[in-house]
């Protein structure tokens, strides 16, 4: 399938957009200048000077407005064509449904992140089908708030869970507890210590595994030590542990009602249309499809279309 | 003369602590074989259902399904301790995979559903007690690591606790459980 008609239709309206929002801001720009001219180099009275410098700078809000409506029909078409096509030529079932996402409440209950989220922002739902296995992922922002008392009151401060992508699919086992893989860190090293020879809080246990590849990573928790090994053979510890080398920061995983959950931190934003690039330029879309195709990737590398359990 | 008292009292809940542990440890062990019998018990529980779909149409298998019935009852006799009982599993596992192996002489017997969904449900068992034999080796290093080094190892001597031997993991189920290659023969 063939991307080049659907971004060639597209790109009359980008340079539109570009063009508004350079417009917009060089209005913005002018009354700045304007102002300053006015009020130093002039040194006219400062209510004078606002006064004049006002025309300008409420003309470039005016643009920039209508620039952002026109900005964001123009991410939608993009969405719902051009990354809807690159979805298709990666599978025929992968399909984008850009204003849904992953459920705060499936978030929540996934269990991958201590921290419940004060903040939550979900979108770009993709959901597919591999051979056996469907899958769904999305964007997820997820942040947790904490508050500090200043002179002038009470201050909010916002603190990232997770930016990122969660990946879920459907488990090829059958399984009825939680188990959580979390990035091995100093305080949870210290938390599993703790909770394996002082005390333990609530209903999960640490499983101590014996790949030491996969201990060096990851804490694993679980309700039941049984099961945990069931889901996590040394199979699947070796291919998790490839997938999490494939990742710059390190996966979080969780079993839980059926499904498998993964959550991929990721500094950028995805699916996002470029306004100030060129559509037709090469490698345009070359890390949207790079992520669709490692995301695809993960049922084939993690083995899940293997089904020869009882849950087929 | 407050701080010999904080420092007994320290002492003391250090022993408590350590005492606790310890205890605490064996009964994982215990509660960790138990695990492994579970599934045991579950997977010789196919094992009648098993024999009677394959005796229908296999009847050369006859010697083979004797031998697997023979194990069964010697592996559910209860007087087994954890180390035969993993051997026998290993010898009962080996000959009903040598069935599965030679079901592609009997057509029929392949294509039986229940033949099937018991393969199925083997495989699954094998992995579920491969993971209960894991859980148990997990526990017995962690309590064997409790009473050899200090201090529980004092208290081991009081107590009389000794270390447990680890159950030795068949080397295919080390690489990787995965019955695939089976299912293809």
């Amino acid at each position: 399938m063939n991307l080049r008609p659907a971004l060639e239709n597209l790109e009359p309206v980008r340079k539109k957009v570009a063009k508004s929002k350079i417009y917009g801001f060089s209005f913005l720009g002018l009354g700045v200048l304007l102002f300053l001219l006015l009020f130093f180099a002039l040194q006219l009275d400062p209510l004078i000077a606002i006064g004049l410098a006002a025309a300008p700078v409420v003309t470039g809000f005016i643009i920039l407005s209508i620039a952002s409506n026109a900005a964001a029909t123009y991410r939608n078409t993009f969405k719902r064509e051009v990354i809807a096509t690159a979805l298709r030529t990666i599978d025929p079932t992968l399909q984008i449904q850009p204003a849904y996402g992953i459920e705060e409440q499936e978030f929540i209950d996934a269990q991958l992140f201590n921290k419940i989220p004060d903040r939550y922002h979900t979108e770009d739902l993709v959901t597919g089908k591999s051979d056996k296995t469907p899958f769904y992922f999305a964007e997820v922002h997820a942040e947790y708030k904490t508050e500090t008392q200043t002179k002038n009151g009470r201050r909010e401060h916002w603190h990232t869970i997770l930016k990122g992508i969660v990946f879920v699919a459907d488990f090829n086992k059958h399984f009825d507890g939680l188990t959580l893989i979390q990035p091995r860190s100093l305080a949870g090293s210290f938390g599993a210590w703790f909770s394996k020879n002082i005390y333990s809080f609530g209903e999960q246990q640490v499983v101590e595994l014996e790949s030491p590849d996969f201990s060096r990573e990851f804490i694993v928790y679980s309700t039941d030590q049984v099961e945990a090994r069931y889901l996590l053979t040394p199979a699947m510890m070796a291919r998790i542990c490839v997938l999490n080398n494939r990742c710059k920061e390190t996966i979080s995983l969780s079993f839980f009602n059926s499904k498998m959950y993964i959550a991929f931190p990721l500094a950028n934003n995805c699916f996002e249309a470029p306004v100030f690039r060129s559509l037709l330029a090469n490698d345009v879309l070359r890390r949207d499809l790079e992520l669709i195709g490692f995301m695809f990737g993960i049922i084939t590398e993690l083995d899940l279309n293997t089904r020869i359990w009882t849950k087929q | 003369m407050i701080l010999p008292l904080v420092i007994a009292a320290i002492l003391i809940f250090a022993l408590i602590g350590f005492y606790n542990s310890v205890v605490r440890k064996k009964n994982q062990v215990t509660n960790a074989f138990s695990a492994i019998d579970v599934m045991l018990q579950k997977r010789f529980d196919l094992i009648p259902n098993l024999v009677e779909t394959v005796k229908a149409y296999a009847r050369y298998e006859s010697s083979t399904l004797e031998k697997i019935t023979g194990l069964r009852s010697k592996a559910m006799a209860g007087t087994t301790g954890p180390a035969e009982k993993a051997a026998l599993d290993q010898q009962i596992g080996t000959a009903v995979k040598s069935i599965i192996v030679n079901s592609e002489n009997y057509p029929e017997l392949k294509a039986n559903s229940n033949f099937q969904n018991l393969q199925i449900t083997w495989t699954e068992s094998e992995e579920q007690t491969a993971a209960a034999r894991r859980h148990y080796n997990s526990a017995v290093t962690d309590y064997n690591n409790g009473i050899m080094t200090f201090p529980g190892n004092v208290l081991a001597g009081i107590l009389n606790y000794t270390p447990l031997p680890v159950l030795a993991v068949a080397e295919a189920e080390r690489q990787a459980p995965n019955a695939k290659a089976l299912f293809n023969n």
